[in-house]
């Protein structure tokens, strides 16, 4: 996408929000500079708004935003129409970021605890300053910096700062992609993960990954899905997952193969296609480079079918779909890859593109290249729980003087049985930053209020990228909120990057993450890409250009797409935790399920995202579980009652959400809630399903097989109101088609409502006059 | 075959002004125990005017409930009053002129409370009164007349106005006689009031053919109030079981069912207070329920053409609706219990004259007719609410707050701590339709059965 | 749909449910841009909750054959608007450019429109909306804070397509199609919600309207909405013949 200014201009006119991006027009040298608003007086006088770009690093893979800001003030948060990974578009996730800035209980001041034990007080920076140069005197060779994954110049201050003192730069993320890199880097031999071209695929085949709500790049997935469903020859959707997510519901065929077993499904269908030759002997080689024929073997029909419980004829079904109906696209993640066979099945499921020839096709896998920035990776994700356990018996061991923690909430997201407070404790400087108080925050030395990314300068290298390379800019875009009473700050916060760079004193060689973010762009204009989507005669309005379409991209930097894939091991069956001590009640698999609206936590705080309804459920404020309606009758559960959900290592309390869309063996519970810190929103609300995971590991990776655990589910004889949005019929249509419309394809809307009115008739008239049998 | 003193109209006098002239001694403590009752309830009701909404039960889709049902049923016994004079008057039906006014009474005080609950239920009363009342052009916008909620208070207040009037016209002569019968200021009080009653001829012609174009002029207003009422709910497509259209004729007869009966009710407990059996027999109870048979048995038609209609539409939602209200915990035991109060135990017990004449059993039995009457209009208003159109992922049930049934309490309070007021410094039974009565009638036996009947000095 | 009495502009939306993932994203979009009262725990235990744009989902059948549907629903600015005609002060009632106003400062609480409407939009304040001090930081200057015992839905972002139409006259130039989009359209991920002029052949609204899945809300109640439905499309829906449907009992 090259534009010179005036089809810039032109562009932006059609969007909305990219035509206010120019609602302050003047010299057009001035004009392309978009600095902070808080140097912008002129901002706060005019009742003009302005649109402020930037990009959302800490909500997963980066997605460009656009931010209204009126007065000082931001008002609302949408998609960035020019930033090529969501294109304007955006999840109820942004919005509810806002209420992070102007959250009533954000950390205010630097608070202290002078012995551990203690409790924390406030303090001056001056002190939190002090106490923070003193821990890390005593700390090289014993200084661990933690940071959720970070694919920006954040990440590379806190890695150069961890090497400043000798120390580790350590990721976390709660539901580690580690399992789905590896397969990536295994079948595709790339780090970066692949973007999907399903606008333009006939037959989708997903497995585990709830990719249309939470997972890997959801706005930009759900973008494509639309496109998928626009297509005048209308494309066909499989999804394999144990529970009904929302990718599940949306798909036109929903599988629920027995948890784990979705390698031996993906497999299963390979061994059809190749029996049945649906594809080319090109295709078959291809996937025999990744898969070995010999792995075949065990993989007749009818044992998959046993071995998945999913019936052969559904398995032939969506396999000749997926064969015979091209473009076809295969992929999974998720709950998927969460088992001790994790890297097996997804390396199965993403060998199967090969079959279908999808790898580098239209309407297949895109591999993406590499981050343009050096230093900067396009890929990063969390460390293995494998690691995580040697890394918090370093902790306990007391060989560790100083832990520094962003973006992550340790003890809530780990298992209790690693006990994270523990470590905690026997490291003598544990400094934490962050927005709102949270259980980590809670057990720290030293709390320090830190900036959110809607105040503070950076990069973000979206992952996965679209295709091409990527890099987004952010800025502030809003200064510090004043207290009503224009008494002082309602948060006297700063920034991570900021403080890391101040600490090193200068070791890595930048004052401020500003100037970060500004060498980035210098690094870019440097490279005088031709085909890049800001051109500018000089580095400092190449930067104006940078800032204000919230970052950089160059739609000629697509990398090479042949694949060398690595051949896959046999298969193995997943290993679950072992239940037989937890006393009475019945045993489920648990299917953990990160929340759409709180992620793993992350955005509890947040009204918004409280009261957002689940997909399936339209729970709200609490932590429910989903299990099958018929089980849950000879169980006699009804809603609203309290179930215990016992794992070998923990037990949670929710509430019960029966409906047909759970298999009678699984249980599903969603992420999120069950935090004694969180601000007033979050505190001692619901119950938290990581707490109870058991120690299960994916057997290449180490990564935690978080849907590897058994759990014993009891009644505890009590009720509670399922705060819902749902009303108090299950929602069953009256009427066919009505109020919402299905039809065949070809058939009209007009001929379905006939059909339907004369079908309802007649089941009326059947039942003599009685009501239907699904009226409540 | 009852035996009847013939009295004398000192007799009359002295027996029918007990009330004004010595108060029994019940009166008192009764009045102070209904008037701390009275203030309780505006107090609950200041309560949910400065909290707001939220302390009711209502929510969406049920955004009616407890207040409306209350109106309707209010608006309902309020039809008692003109049913009674002016019908069985134009009628010339003889019993009916020791109850007129106790009808009369019944019928402006349950309209005063009826239009207090569309006010307090919307939260903000003084906004009404802004928007509603006042038609001035400095907004230069008028309330919009297609809405029944201006139609209902242009019919209820004339419907007031009339009944008023009505009841003052027939007051007159009996102000005369309190004020000739009392001194200081109650003597001024009624001397005021009495307008220079004197009790001449050309005083009672046309106090007389007031009456009885008054009466006249009321029945349209009879038809129309109540049918104006139903309005509310029959022309709003959007809501099952509302839009009817027997919606009019339903709702007036129901209404008729439940006045009268509530005067039914109130005759009984005149009866017992002021010892008046002698000029409340039970010939009149005989008589009342003779015409509430009748009555009930055409509203209960309505009431089964109501289902008919659902099923016979086949209408999704509708039959959803009545699915609930007939066959789902709780609203199955309250339509069994709106069915046997309303219609099946009174009507069946008043087939026998030994119930129809038995005092207790009438009071008892008008009790349930209102107590089924109520239910009705609750069974009418809020499951239809509750199963709003094919979004069944929207319905939601509804149970009314205690503020809500503190407020239904404070109206039945009300209206009798207004009665008893009244019952202190006005007679409950015209003396004069007393006496005018007792010159024209006499017994007269068809069959076996005694009725009053009129003698006319032939000319 | 009718046009009469209408200006140079009829807004309206097309709604494609084959797109509809369920995700929330316009819900949330909608209450952030048009300050809608925070829904706390006891606001949906006494089904008062406001979403001015709803997300229902509806089950078909068992395990393992069910089927999950969602189906967005907002105000439909029906043209024959049920709720007007009940509004006895007229805070509620229809604009030259097709839309069904409501007019905070009248509305005095009978709540009759909302029964009036037959498709569950309205919301009732019953309680003041209450933010904390710092949130009311990113309350919108350009939409009205309600106040208890008030009315009020879905304006389809009246305040943008005021902004809009200044935008297109101080470039003194027609508004461009898909120029104006409401929150909820603007967020839609995957471009189920379509918004634009009905007055507009070109529109996009109207080439989806002409599709044949397209279909509007309880047709028979005559509301004639400016919002229309493109109907889901169920690969493995079995056709009930016409000849089988006539048969059927009229
Ligand atoms: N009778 C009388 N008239 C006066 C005065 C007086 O004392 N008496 N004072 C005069 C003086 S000194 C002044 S300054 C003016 C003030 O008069 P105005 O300039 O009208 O100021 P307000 O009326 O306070 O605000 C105007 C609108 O701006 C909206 N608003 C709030 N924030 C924003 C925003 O971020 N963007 C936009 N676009 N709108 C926003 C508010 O909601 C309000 O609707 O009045 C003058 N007129
Ligand atoms: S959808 Fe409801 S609120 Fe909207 S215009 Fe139609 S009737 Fe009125
Ligand atoms: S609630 Fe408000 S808008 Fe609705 S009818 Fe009553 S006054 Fe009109
Ligand atoms: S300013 Fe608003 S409230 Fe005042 S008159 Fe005008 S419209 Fe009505
Ligand atoms: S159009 Fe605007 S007001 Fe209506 S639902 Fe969408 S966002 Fe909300
Ligand atoms: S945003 Fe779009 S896809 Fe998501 S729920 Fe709303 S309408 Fe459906």
């Amino acid at each position: 996408m090259k534009l010179n200014r005036r089809e810039f201009l032109a562009l932006a006119g059609k969007s909305s929000a990219g035509a206010v991006i120019f609602a302050a027009c003047g010299i057009p040298e001035q004009e392309l500079l978009i600095q902070s608003p808080v140097d912008m007086p002129e901002d706060l006088v005019r009742g003009e708004d302005a649109w402020y770009a930037t990009t959302w690093g800490d909500g997963g893979n980066g997605d460009g935003m656009i931010v209204r800001v009126m007065q000082g003030r931001a008002k609302k948060v949408a998609g960035n129409p020019d930033f090529p990974v969501n294109l304007g578009k955006q999840s109820l996730r942004y919005d509810a970021t806002l209420q992070m800035l102007y959250h009533p209980d954000r950390v205010a001041e630097p608070m202290l605890r002078h012995s551990k034990g203690g409790n924390l007080s406030g303090t001056s920076w001056g002190n939190a300053e002090r106490r923070m140069l003193s821990a890390l005197d005593g700390s090289n060779g014993r200084l661990v910096v933690v940071t959720n994954p970070l694919r920006g110049h954040v990440g590379w201050v806190s890695t150069r700062f961890a090497e400043t003192f000798n120390g580790r730069h350590v990721n976390f993320d709660p539901l580690e992609q580690g399992v789905l890199h590896n397969a990536v880097r295994k079948m595709f031999g790339t780090n970066q993960l692949p973007d999907f071209d399903l606008g333009r695929s006939q037959t989708i085949l997903s497995f585990g990954a709830d990719w249309l709500s939470t997972w890997i790049s959801p706005v930009r997935l759900g973008m494509k899905y639309g496109e998928f469903r626009g297509q005048s020859e209308r494309g066909y959707m499989i999804h394999a997952e144990p529970r009904m997510s929302m990718t599940a519901a949306n798909a036109d065929r929903w599988l629920s193969p027995n948890p784990g077993t979705e390698g031996h499904l993906a497999l299963g269908m390979a061994r059809l296609i190749i029996d049945q030759g649906w594809a080319s002997a090109g295709e078959v080689n291809a996937f025999h480079a990744a898969v070995p024929a010999g792995i075949l073997d065990g993989y007749a029909l009818e044992d998959v079918a046993s071995r998945t419980g999913v019936s052969a004829d559904r398995i032939r079904e969506a396999a000749e779909r997926f064969a015979t109906h091209r473009p076809s696209v295969a992929f999974g993640g998720g709950s998927a890859a969460a088992h001790t066979n994790g890297s097996f099945n997804l390396a199965a499921i993403y060998a199967l593109n090969f079959l279908v020839g999808a790898v580098g096709a239209e309407g297949g896998i895109t591999l993406n290249p590499e981050s343009p920035l050096a230093e900067i990776p396009a890929s990063a994700t969390g460390a293995s729980f494998e690691a995580w356990e040697r890394e918090l018996a370093e902790w306990r061991a007391g060989n560790i003087n100083t832990v520094i923690i962003h973006g992550v909430d340790l003890v809530h997201s780990l298992p209790r049985s690693v006990d994270v407070p523990g470590a905690l404790a026997n490291v003598p400087n544990v400094i934490a930053f962050g927005t709102v108080m949270n259980d980590t925050m809670a057990q720290a030395d030293l709390v320090l209020p830190e900036k959110t990314f809607l105040e503070d300068w950076g990069t973000h290298v979206p992952e996965p990228a679209p295709g091409y390379q990527v890099v987004g800019f952010q800025q502030p875009v809003v200064g510090p909120t004043v207290t009503q009473d224009g008494a002082g700050l309602t948060s006297d916060a700063r920034s991570f990057g900021d403080m890391l760079l101040w600490a090193s004193g200068g070791a890595i060689g930048a004052s401020n993450m500003r100037e970060l973010t500004e060498r980035a762009a210098g690094e870019l204009f440097d490279m005088n890409r031709a085909s890049d989507s800001v051109n500018a005669p000089n580095a400092s309005l190449f930067l104006g250009g940078v800032l204000q379409r919230g970052g950089w991209w160059d739609t000629q930097s697509q990398t090479d797409q042949s694949a060398a894939p690595e051949a896959l091991g046999a298969g193995a069956d997943p290993e679950f935790s072992d239940t037989s001590a937890l006393g009475d009640g019945r045993d489920f698999f648990l299917q953990p399920f990160q929340s759409h609206s709180l992620m793993e936590g992350q955005l509890a705080p947040t009204p918004w995202a409280q009261q957002a309804p689940d997909p399936m459920s339209s729970a709200v404020w609490d932590t429910w579980a989903e299990i099958n309606n018929n089980t849950a009758e000879e169980m006699g559960i009804r809603e609203g009652d309290v179930l215990y959900i016992r794992s070998s290592t923990g037990e949670v309390e929710v509430l019960a959400y029966p409906h047909p869309g759970v298999p009678p063996n699984v249980i599903g519970v969603p992420m999120g809630q069950g935090h004694d810190f969180g601000g007033r929103y979050a505190e001692e609300r619901g119950a938290n399903v990581l707490s109870i995971l058991v120690d299960r590991k994916d057997a290449e990776t180490g990564a935690l097989a978080w849907a590897a655990t058994r759990v014993r589910v009891l009644r505890a004889g009590r009720r509670k109101k399922l705060t819902k949005f749902e009303g108090n019929v299950e929602a069953f249509p009256v009427e066919p088609g009505v109020p919402l419309l299905i039809v065949a394809p070809g058939e009209t809307a007009h001929e379905a409502e006939e059909a339907n009115h004369h079908e309802y008739q007649r089941q009326f008239l059947g039942q003599n006059g009685t009501e239907p049998d699904d009226s409540h | 075959m009852q035996q009847r003193r013939t009295l004398d109209q000192p007799h009359t006098n002295r027996v029918l002004l007990n009330g004004q002239l010595n108060t029994p001694g019940w009166w008192l403590p009764t009045v102070l125990l209904l008037g701390v009752a009275v203030v309780a309830g505006l107090g609950v009701i200041l309560f949910m005017i400065m909290q707001g909404l939220g302390v009711t039960g209502l929510g969406r889709p049920v955004f009616w409930g407890l207040f409306i049902t209350t109106f309707v049923f209010w608006v309902g016994i309020s039809h008692a009053g003109i049913m009674i004079s002016a019908i069985l008057r134009l009628t010339q039906a003889e019993w009916r002129r020791p109850v007129t006014r106790a009808a009369e009474l019944l019928t402006v005080f349950s309209l005063l409370t009826a239009l207090f609950f569309p006010l307090i239920h919307a939260g903000r009363p003084w906004r009404i009164a802004y928007w509603i009342v006042p038609y001035d052009f400095a907004r230069g916008i008028w309330p919009n007349v297609r809405s029944p909620l201006i139609w209902d208070p242009v019919a209820i207040s004339t419907y007031l106005t009339g009944s008023t009037l009505f009841l003052y016209v027939a007051l007159l002569p009996d102000l005369g006689n309190l004020r000739d019968r009392t001194t200081g200021w109650k003597n001024a009080l009624y001397t005021v009031l009495a307008l220079g009653w004197r009790g001449n001829p050309r005083q009672w012609k046309l106090q007389t053919i007031g009456g009885i174009l008054l009466s006249a002029l009321m029945l349209p207003i009879f038809v129309s109030v109540h049918s104006i009422v139903s309005w509310d709910f029959a022309i709003t497509p959007a809501v099952e079981g509302w839009h009817s259209t027997i919606f009019a004729p339903y709702f007036v007869i129901g209404a008729v069912h439940s006045g009268v009966s509530a005067v039914v009710t109130m005759m009984a407990l005149m009866r017992w207070l002021w010892k008046w059996d002698d000029f409340i027999r039970p010939e009149h109870f005989d008589a009342l329920a003779r015409l509430l048979i009748v009555v009930a048995t055409g509203w209960l038609g309505f009431t089964f053409l109501e289902l008919i209609f659902a099923v016979y539409g086949l209408d999704a939602p509708e039959i959803a609706l009545r699915e609930m209200q007939i066959f789902q915990w709780p609203w199955n035991m309250l339509f069994l219990v709106f069915l046997f109060t309303g219609y099946i135990i009174p009507v069946t017990m008043w087939l026998f004259k030994s119930v129809r004449t038995n005092i207790a059993l009438m009071f008892w039995t008008s009790i349930l007719v209102n107590i089924g009457m109520w239910l009705e209009r609750y069974l009418i208003i809020v499951p239809g609410l509750a199963r709003k159109q094919p979004f069944v992922f929207s319905w939601e049930g509804y149970a009314p707050s205690i503020v809500e049934w503190a407020i239904l309490a404070w109206s039945f309070a009300w209206v009798s701590f207004l009665m008893l007021l009244f019952s202190r410094f006005f007679p409950l039974v015209p003396l004069f339709e007393q006496k005018e009565s007792q010159v024209f009638t006499t017994d007269v036996k068809i069959g076996r059965a005694t009725v009053p009947a009129i003698l006319r000095e032939e000319e | 749909m009718t046009t009469e009495g209408y200006g140079s502009h009829r807004w309206g939306m097309a709604i494609d449910l084959d797109r509809c993932t369920g995700c929330q994203a316009c819900v949330v979009a909608c209450q952030a841009e048009n300050n809608i009262p925070l829904n706390f725990e006891d606001r949906f235990d006494r089904s008062r909750a406001f979403e001015w744009i709803r997300v229902e989902r509806y089950w078909e059948g068992e395990f393992p054959d069910v089927k999950a549907r969602f189906m967005p629903i907002l105000c439909q600015h029906c043209n024959n608007a049920p709720c007007e005609p009940v509004c006895p002060v007229f805070a509620t009632y229809h604009n030259s450019e097709g839309l069904n106003v409501q007019v905070y400062n009248r509305c005095v609480g009978t709540r009759y429109c909302a029964n009036g409407c037959p498709y569950q939009v309205r919301f009732f304040n019953y309680w003041e909306p209450v933010w904390p001090e710092s949130l009311r930081n990113h309350l919108n200057p350009d939409v009205t804070v309600r106040s208890r015992g008030i009315m009020e839905k879905c304006t389809f972002c009246i305040q943008r397509i005021r902004r809009g139409a200044r935008q297109a006259a101080r470039e003194n130039r027609e508004i461009q199609d898909g120029e104006i989009q409401p929150a909820c359209v603007q967020a839609c991920p995957t471009q189920t919600l379509n918004f634009g002029d009905w007055n507009d052949p070109e529109s996009r609204i109207n080439q989806m309207k002409n599709n044949d899945r397209s279909y509007t809300l309880l047709p028979h109640l005559e509301t004639d909405p400016n919002v229309v439905y493109l109907a889901k499309v169920d690969p493995h829906k079995e056709v009930t013949h016409h000849a089988e449907a006539e048969s059927g009992v009229h």
